[in-house]
């Protein structure tokens, strides 16, 4: 760029911008005028679907914009390790069969991503990385999305993929009577028969809606979705993991493990796997998969928590990747109910929360503050000038005096999972500082979860209720389903209309400056309305033997190993 | 009984399987998949007829029940058999030791030594020997799992801590018992007839003593094998061993009734052969039972 002057830099800068569309020039004045900085440039552009060579040319012409948060931990880089040797993973025990249809939690995806492949990858950064997809463009409104799917890539059984397996892959996951997890993603978005593959190599996706950030709900963060055969049976993927990946399936043994083989017809060249073997242990818990990784039975721990795994932070012979997450605890209170139809109350509630003694004490600092919205800080979307709310006991118990409601009485539901009894005490505990007696009902999960509709399930119905979430690349699904008048998952019954038309216009947004627009109003909002306490958004955690290197993890819970070994 | 109480467990089974977060039209989806969605009776009239034809039908996650069964029954009857070859000889010598020094600081250190044992959870044993053995010496793995293709050496290693600590569990009531029976054949006229015969001690330890204390200390350990089969959920999830043990507790977790109806059953055969076995060691070791049934 130095051989250059400025003028004719700025002759390319126009050239380049007079062949793009309107929105991508949006993205390109985003980025000059400071509003984001280089990498959510680089994000946002792939977002709309700007090349890479493409993006790094208009980054350096254009200049820097503002710094803005990172996801943490180093990012994935080419290490230098042996080639060859096999790495060993431990993973959670998979809940569901291994069934692209049916997988829910993250043992399963991970394995899913191992032999399969998504169009797009959303990579730690929350960026959206071109695999299947070799490029994707919105029309003007983003109500229709064009992907470019990439040529020469083969199934593992030799068959080559094209745009029909694709749009076969969507049209599958989005018909209701097929029973896919990936639905409640789609419900809104994308219909059966929304996918249409218009040519080999070409898929256009009609929206229900306008929706900014689709090319996330094609991604692995819609981890269900990675491209199937068209015709294939779900139901039959484990007999042999069909997929376009770098790994080929040698042995799976159900509730054991799962190991593989590289793929020699792997299309990515770039991406061929360096070890020669690939095995996975699967971990019924999470305590036995702490001690696999101390006692040197699994090379990579692909996450664990900073409660069950306190021992790993401390341990010099574990190294510890960590990944900033929107992976959080929503604790609901019904704003139809007594004594939470208050808002006073519900804002006393938060108030009286010691957020400090969480992050710090029971996180052990592995975590971001929450501001009472899904808006975690790891979202370049969260405005940051909203003021985050602090423990304030005085303006809390004011406020129940205020609203008439002294010697409180309430029942926390929940379940025995993760470090939630541990945040349910600790809330216990706080609300006593203002004479607020707090009953737990901790039972197992299917308990709490009941049928998981309204009237029959006790994290729909209960009054107030702890509930996890795990994470996602772009919040939508969080301000939709728990929380949207119609929302699915609506524990805290919170029926807004001016909130619902807010999450609609954010989630239309297209460019960066629209949505924090949107999502300042709607941060403000829910922080004068506390449906739901956001106390803290968790970090993703991954461990490995300190002489391993090049694992590279995204906070969704798919895990890289195609580029790992023992370091050189 | 198994299906009836497995109805009453909460939420269904297309829940169960896709996860709270799961569209309800996923879920009812999945469940006119599994036929979950039929009545209650209809859904056990099929398991049952399937049943008597050998059929054990298909689990909810789409595997013949007999193959999800199998290889859990295989690694537990390995950790069961080799925990049993070690602590009954154990146990029972260590009875036998007690009940002949009767008294003295090696009964009290057996007796009390082994009833405390037994006394400590199975999972506090566990944790002792995993920080032991595994993380502290590096002697053995922390795990029971051990890989595709080991030796029989390479099993041992991997099954030795989970087994221990069903050793430690056990021993003290075996020995318990050992000792009592042995005490009562100690105190017998025919044990004072042979010694007043001038036979041997060992002689008359092996002949008369031992096979008459043993009776009822086969009795204590024929009803351990059924919880030594399937009764191991514990000590599996933190050996992270999959056992059938687990696979029930996660079968009734996720309402998979035709792996939990079928692995009830064939833990519950297990207990009947252990029980059978035990009935004809009893009756070969003591004749009054023999003959008893003969005449």
């Amino acid at each position: 760029m130095g051989a250059l002057s400025r003028d004719e830099i700025q002759r390319q800068v126009d050239s380049v911008r007079a062949q793009r569309s309107e929105l991508e020039n949006h993205v390109i004045d985003e980025y000059r005028a400071g509003y984001i900085g280089r990498r959510e440039f680089m994000k946002r552009g792939a977002v709309v679907g700007m090349s890479l060579p493409l993006l790094s040319f208009l980054a350096s012409a254009c200049g820097s914009g503002e710094k803005e948060p990172s996801s943490g931990g180093s990012p994935a880089t080419k290490a230098d390790v042996s080639k060859g040797g096999t790495i060993r993973t431990g993973l959670q025990l998979p809940g569901s069969d291994l069934d692209p249809i049916k997988v829910n939690n993250q043992g399963a995806l991970a394995v899913l991503s191992q032999s399969g492949e998504f169009l797009i990858f959303s990579d730690r950064e929350l960026k959206p990385i071109p695999r299947l997809a070799e490029s994707w463009k919105p029309n003007g409104d983003g109500s229709k999305w064009t992907f470019k799917i990439r040529q020469g890539v083969k199934f593992q059984d030799g068959k080559p993929m094209t745009a029909e397996d694709v749009a076969a892959t969507f049209n599958l996951h989005a018909d209701p009577d097929n029973g896919s997890n990936a639905l409640s993603a789609f419900t809104g978005v994308l219909s059966k028969g929304g996918a249409q593959a218009t040519d080999d190599s070409t898929v256009v996706f009609e929206l229900d809606a306008p929706n900014g950030n689709f090319p996330f709900t094609t991604s692995s963060d819609n981890y269900n979705l990675i491209i199937q055969p068209k015709g294939s049976d779900p139901t039959k993927w484990s007999k042999t993991f069909p997929g376009t990946g770098p790994w080929k399936l040698e042995k799976y043994t159900p509730n054991v493990g799962v190991n593989y083989v590289p793929n020699p017809d792997y299309w990515d060249k770039s991406r061929q796997p360096l070890p020669s073997r690939n095995e996975i242990k699967f971990y019924e818990k999470e305590e036995a998969a702490v001690l696999g990784v101390q006692g040197g039975e699994v090379d990579v721990l692909a996450q664990f928590s900073p409660v069950n795994g306190k021992a790993l932070l401390t341990d010099q012979n574990v190294q510890v990747i960590e990944l900033r997450a929107s992976q959080h605890r929503q604790m609901h209170m019904r704003t139809d109910k007594e004594p939470f139809n208050d808002k006073r109350v519900r804002q006393a509630v938060a108030l009286l929360i010691n957020r400090e003694n969480i992050v710090k004490g029971l996180l052990e600092g592995k975590s971001d503050y929450g501001n009472d919205s899904p808006f975690a800080p790891v979202y370049p979307s969260t405005d940051k000038s909203v003021a985050q709310r602090k423990q304030d006991v005085e303006k809390a118990k004011a406020l129940l005096s205020e609203a008439g409601k002294g010697n409180l009485s309430v029942e926390l539901r929940g379940w025995n999972g993760f470090e939630m009894p541990q945040y349910a005490q600790l809330v216990q505990n706080d609300l006593k500082d203002a004479g607020i007696g707090v009953k737990l009902n901790f039972t197992d999960s299917a308990t709490y979860y009941g049928d998981a509709v309204y009237g029959k399930s006790p994290w729909l119905d209960s009054t107030f209720g702890i509930t996890e979430y795990g994470h996602r690349g772009v919040p939508n699904v969080f301000l939709d389903a728990p929380l949207k008048s119609d929302g699915t998952w609506n524990s805290a019954h919170f029926k807004n209309k001016d909130y619902d038309k807010l999450v609609n216009e954010y989630v239309a947004s297209i460019d960066l400056q629209s949505q924090r627009t949107a999502a300042k109003k709607i941060q403000e909002m829910l922080l004068d309305e506390v449906p739901i306490v956001f106390a803290y958004f968790y970090f993703y955690l991954t461990a490995t033997k300190p002489d391993i290197a090049g694992v590279d993890v995204s906070a969704m819970g798919h895990v890289d190993v195609s580029q790992a070994g023992t370091k050189a | 009984m198994v299906f009836l109480a497995a109805q009453v467990l909460p939420g269904d089974v297309g829940r169960r399987v896709l996860g709270p977060f799961a569209d309800q039209a996923s879920v009812d989806a999945l469940n006119k998949q599994l036929g979950t969605d039929r009545p209650l009776i209809t859904q056990y009239w099929d398991w049952i007829s399937s049943f008597v034809t050998g059929d054990l039908g298909e689990s909810i996650r789409n595997r013949p029940v007999s193959d999800v069964l199998f290889d859990p029954m295989v690694s537990s009857g390995k950790l069961a058999l080799l925990a049993f070859v070690i602590v009954v000889p154990l146990a029972i010598a260590g009875g036998v030791v007690a009940a002949m020094n009767e008294g003295s600081f090696r009964d009290r250190l057996i007796s009390v030594g082994g009833l405390s044992a037994t006394a400590i959870p199975e999972f506090v044993w566990a944790v002792f020997f995993i920080l032991i053995f595994a993380l502290g010496l590096g002697l053995f793995p922390t795990t029971a799992q051990f890989p595709d293709g080991s030796s029989v050496f390479t099993q041992l290693k991997y099954l030795l801590l989970p087994s221990l600590c069903l050793v430690c569990v056990l021993f003290g009531y075996i020995a318990r018992m050992a000792r009592a029976g042995t005490i009562e054949a100690l105190d017998a006229d025919y044990t004072r007839t042979a010694i007043l015969k001038g036979l041997p001690r060992r002689t008359v330890i092996r002949r008369h003593v031992l096979r008459n204390s043993l009776l009822p200390t086969i009795a204590v350990v024929a009803t351990q094998a059924g919880y030594l089969i399937g009764g191991l959920v514990i000590i599996e999830v933190i050996f992270n061993y999959n056992g059938i043990g687990q696979t029930l507790a996660r079968a009734a977790t996720q309402k998979d009734i035709p792996v939990l109806q079928s692995g009830v059953l064939l833990v519950g055969i297990v207990y009947l052969v252990a029980t059978l076995i035990a009935d004809i060691l009893y009756s070969v070791l003591n004749p009054r039972v023999r003959l008893g049934a003969a005449e």
